[in-house]
């Protein structure tokens, strides 16, 4: 029984955002552009926490005819943005200079428009769009600093994300023929029937592949996510990157038999993000740089139960609650540790124990402490991961969960190190305290209190 | 005379008589002219939108009287001939408007107009011949009511462009007549009907079919930018920006491509076509235009010799979706009909806003000019953008519904050709958008022009302005009745399921 949308709190989630950028069209509006970053999530952020799940709203007058819609499974990610988001824009708000700010601002809301419009999605063509929008808009993130290194890394960036584009847009192409709707949900069957199978399945691992971090297809992911101003960098690792998984568990033909091989692939897969993504984040000074080498590590740990899922049909409804738990808790706490990369030290020796504390947080609910997000998520994963019947590498995967976690303290106390070497004294705007502490707070405190987490 | 037969002359005359009274008119009654161009534009407008209702509501509108013996004048407007006349009266109006802008202050106007008007009429006639003869009178006279304008300037380029253009689009002509003649000879006069006229030919004629078919082709393919046909189309760009928005996306290779759709389905006839073997050699050619045009584009430096390649690599979209076989791959060349010269016209705008305000027409001279002319530099943006095939702009759809066309004609590598130019797209369009928004201003302006509070003369701003707004539009309500995507649906069915 689906419930009723609430049909204008839906469209105020997508349109703020999409519609914000108007507000540059003016000089003197400078000034609300900015004070408005931290409000445009919120309209989402509501939908998230309080409506009746699941809704289903129909669109058929827009682009192809679309669905939209909200499930548990999104309602996980439609909390992590809308959470992350929203820190970080009052983060953003202390963070920003005046030079450029109209153009972030624009980019901005487009990139968000489309991370939530994404996550809403019931359709291919309407998921396709949104996930175009961020991946175009983000560009304008990416390259904001106009350095070098920022314009290198956007070339990067951009390559990469319209060669996934290419493999997304073929993958659904040939998935809406044989399927003949346009409907996410009906996709996981259309894929099976299909000749193409294989290939379709090929092109949306790749094409996902892309903005997730996948190994081989993650080079830009080092380079792109510390080059962003710092809360952009947040919203790029803890967020964006989950698109990619988001677009994975939507599309992929999990839940069908004879997936196997694929599963086993992405397993594999998985761990070598997991482990090599260490070997290089260990050796790297910038400790935004060593934070993006931990996404791809956390993110090929999620890979894991994705790649089970696909293995073993059956133990899909399992695993698929587990994944989005854990992408909610690494998406909130990794927000939190890019934040604290543009911190400065306070003055009073208290305020800076306090800060380290605060710093060290998410940083051991990575790694799972107990009484953190991370005990639970990984505790929760791990249970589902080593439930699961017939796991390809079944006898390795104790040992290899905990090479991860191995993988995980190494990055996590590299990039405590960098950060100690790095922060400096100073003073920095109130917003940019209040946003860094408000999301620590998200990931440390408010997560126990989330819809999906109950 | 019943209504019926009244508006399609009344389309056509709306622009003849203009072209009548601008001659006529002095040089120097600027204000007159102007008025009598905008009323002319507004009047064809709601009369192209009346029959465009009417042929929805199944309505037939034809005329058509005898010249000689077995040849006959014949209007008539069917889903297809709305498609286009549509797409000439709303683009005409915005670009009549720009072109005021644009040519104020400039010589020689009462020609240009005068001319201009004769080039829409003219468009108009294609769109609404209701046979191969009257389709090849106007596409003539097509040809010479454009030359003057491409040659308007009087520079030693723009004679030598058209000098060019006329030499490639008169031999079209010859062939074009050719393939008429003999077409006529062995089947008389043939007007235009969605099944076309050879389903089960005698297959003695088979042969003889196929050499009309490939000189049709050629003729038409002049117009269209067909490669090796194009050679033409990249020195046309000498011409003002107005009248190259006109060429690239209205009239010029337009008609080139309305005319390959006209002998596909309504002479020869979609199943017949196919089963002679003649699509797929086209489906070929149009896909090799396709990566040829992007290719030459990425290498363009001046930044309307790049808009010119891009037209070549995006008209033979449509010819790519005629020669998709079926219903599906139909809708996605026929749409694009429209998608593209919304998209294109966006585009020379803008490069005309730059080139009149700022004085830049190279691609390297346009770095910051987005903080100087953000509207345009959005528009341009966008358009671009939609070019590449960004959902949800007018370009995705395109795409979209040519891909589903492919995979439903089983012509998978025809997907592949969209993938592969989607990125060329992207590889010759980003990096000016990038110029735009993300350089600093490096030197100053080559030849600035103040115009009080907007970024330029206001009859250059709106018009791109409301162009963007439209390709996002076609796009976001694809799925609405009004849309280029429905009637392209609608023309598609009664084609296929007569």
């Amino acid at each position: 029984m689906n419930g009723l949308p609430p049909v204008a709190l839906i469209a105020a989630s997508v349109l703020l955002p999409l519609l914000y950028p108007l507000l540059a069209a003016r000089p003197g509006w400078r000034g609300a552009l900015r004070a408005a970053l931290p409000l445009l999530p919120l309209p989402a952020l509501v939908l998230a926490m309080l409506s009746a799940t699941p809704w289903t709203l129909e669109l058929p007058w827009l682009m192809l005819g679309s669905t939209w819609m909200l499930d548990e499974l999104r309602r996980s990610f439609l909390l992590l943005t809308a959470l992350l988001w929203s820190t970080a824009g009052l983060y953003a708000v202390g963070y920003l200079g005046s030079e450029h700010l109209r153009r972030f601002c624009v980019f901005w809301g487009l990139t968000l428009a489309g991370n939530l419009g994404l996550v809403l999605a019931g359709d291919m063509v309407s998921f396709y769009t949104f996930f175009s929008v961020m991946t175009f808009a983000a560009y304008g993130l990416v390259v904001h600093d106009g350095s070098d290194r920022a314009r290198f890394a956007g070339r990067v960036y951009l390559v990469m994300a319209l060669l996934g584009e290419m493999a997304l847009l073929a993958g659904f192409l040939l998935a809406a023929q044989a399927v003949d709707t346009l409907l996410l949900a009906d996709l996981a069957a259309g894929i099976g029937a299909s000749d193409d199978g294989h290939l379709i399945t090929a092109l949306l691992i790749a094409g996902f592949g892309v903005k997730a971090g996948l190994p081989l297809l993650h080079f830009w992911l080092p380079l792109a996510h510390p080059v962003a101003p710092t809360p952009a960098s947040a919203v790029l690792s803890g967020a964006m990157i989950k698109a990619g998984l988001l677009g994975w568990l939507l599309a992929l033909p999990i839940g069908e038999a004879g997936w196997g091989p694929w599963g086993q692939f992405l397993i594999v897969m998985g761990f070598v993000g997991s482990l090599g993504a260490a070997l290089f984040g260990m050796l790297q000074r910038d400790p935004k740089t060593v934070l993006a080498w931990s996404s791809i590590s956390q993110m090929g740990l999620i890979v894991v139960p994705v790649g089970a899922a696909l293995a073993a049909p059956g133990h899909a409804p399992v695993l698929l609650p587990a994944i989005a738990l854990f992408a909610l808790h690494h998406g909130l706490a990794k927000g939190c540790l890019f934040l604290a990369v543009g911190l400065v030290l306070p003055a009073s020796r208290i305020l800076r124990v306090l800060l380290w504390l605060l710093v060290a947080l998410p940083a051991l609910s990575l790694l799972g402490l107990p009484f953190t997000s991370g005990a639970l998520a990984k505790g929760v994963m791990k249970k589902a991961l080593l439930a699961t019947p017939d796991l390809p590498l079944a006898e390795h995967m104790p040992l290899l969960l905990q090479a991860a976690t191995l993988a995980t303290l190494v990055l996590v106390v590299r990039y405590g190190w960098m950060l100690w070497l790095k922060l400096e004294p100073g003073g920095a705007a109130a917003c940019r305290w209040w946003g860094w502490i408000l999301a620590t707070l998200c990931s440390a405190v408010l997560f126990w209190w989330l819809p999906v987490v109950r | 005379m019943s209504l019926s037969a009244l508006l399609p002359i009344l389309a056509l005359l709306s622009s003849l008589l203009a072209a009548v009274v601008i001659f006529a008119l002095p040089e120097s009654s600027h204000r007159l002219r102007t008025l009598v161009n905008l009323l002319a534009a507004l009047l064809k407008l709601g009369v192209v939108a009346v029959m465009t209702w009417g042929v929805f509501r199944g309505v037939d509108f034809s005329v058509s009287f005898t010249m000689l013996p077995g040849v006959s004048f014949m209007l008539r407007a069917d889903a297809l001939a709305m498609l286009f006349a549509g797409l000439s009266a709303v683009l005409w109006l915005f670009t009549t408007i720009y072109a005021v802008g644009y040519l104020e202050d400039s010589p020689n106007r009462s020609r240009f107009f005068g001319f201009f008007s004769l080039c829409v009429a003219s468009t108009m006639g294609v769109a609404l011949a209701g046979n191969l003869f009257t389709f090849f009178l106007f596409y003539e006279m097509l040809t010479l009511s454009t030359y003057p304008l491409v040659v308007h300037r009087g520079t030693d380029k723009s004679l030598q462009a058209g000098r060019n253009y006329i030499i490639y689009t008169l031999g079209g002509g010859v062939a074009l007549l050719l393939g008429i003649a003999w077409l006529h000879g062995l089947a008389g006069d043939l007007p235009f009907q969605e099944t076309g006229h050879f389903q089960g030919a005698d297959p003695a004629l088979h042969g003889q079919l196929t050499l009309i078919f490939v000189l049709l082709i050629a003729g038409l393919g002049v117009k269209a930018g067909l490669f090796p046909l194009h050679g033409w189309l990249p020195q046309a760009m000498v011409a003002p920006a107005p009248v190259s928005a006109l060429l690239h996306a209205v009239a010029v290779v337009k008609a080139g491509a309305f005319g390959i759709v006209r002998v596909v389905y309504d002479i020869y006839g979609i199943d017949f076509a196919y089963a002679l073997g003649l699509l797929e050699p086209l489906a070929w050619l149009a896909a090799f235009t396709i990566i040829y045009g992007s290719v030459r584009a990425l290498w363009q430096t001046d930044l309307k010799r790049r808009l010119a390649f891009s037209t070549i690599s995006q008209v033979s979209y449509i010819i790519l979706g005629v020669t998709l076989f079926g219903p599906l791959g139909a809708v996605g060349g026929l749409v694009h009909l429209l998608h593209q010269g919304i998209m294109k016209i966006t585009l020379f705008f803008c490069a005309g806003n730059y080139a009149e305000t700022l004085g830049v027409h190279r691609v390297d001279e346009l770095d910051g000019a987005g903080a100087r002319m953000p509207a345009t530099s959005v528009a341009f943006t966008l358009a671009a953008l939609g070019m590449i095939g960004v959902p949800p702009l007018a370009g995705f759809v395109t795409k979209w519904a040519l891909g589903a066309g492919a995979l439903a004609a089983e012509m998978e590598w025809a997907i592949l050709v969209l993938l592969v130019s989607s990125l060329l797209n992207a590889a010759y369009f980003l990096p000016i958008v990038y110029r735009l928004w993300f350089c600093p201003i490096a030197a100053p302006w080559p030849a600035e022009r103040r115009w009080g509070r907007l970024e330029t003369h206001a009859w250059l701003f709106w018009p791109p302005l409301v162009t963007t707004l439209m390709l996002v539009l076609v796009g976001l309500l694809a799925a609405t009745f009004v849309s280029p995507l429905s009637w392209a649906q609608l023309i598609a069915v009664r084609m296929y399921l007569p």
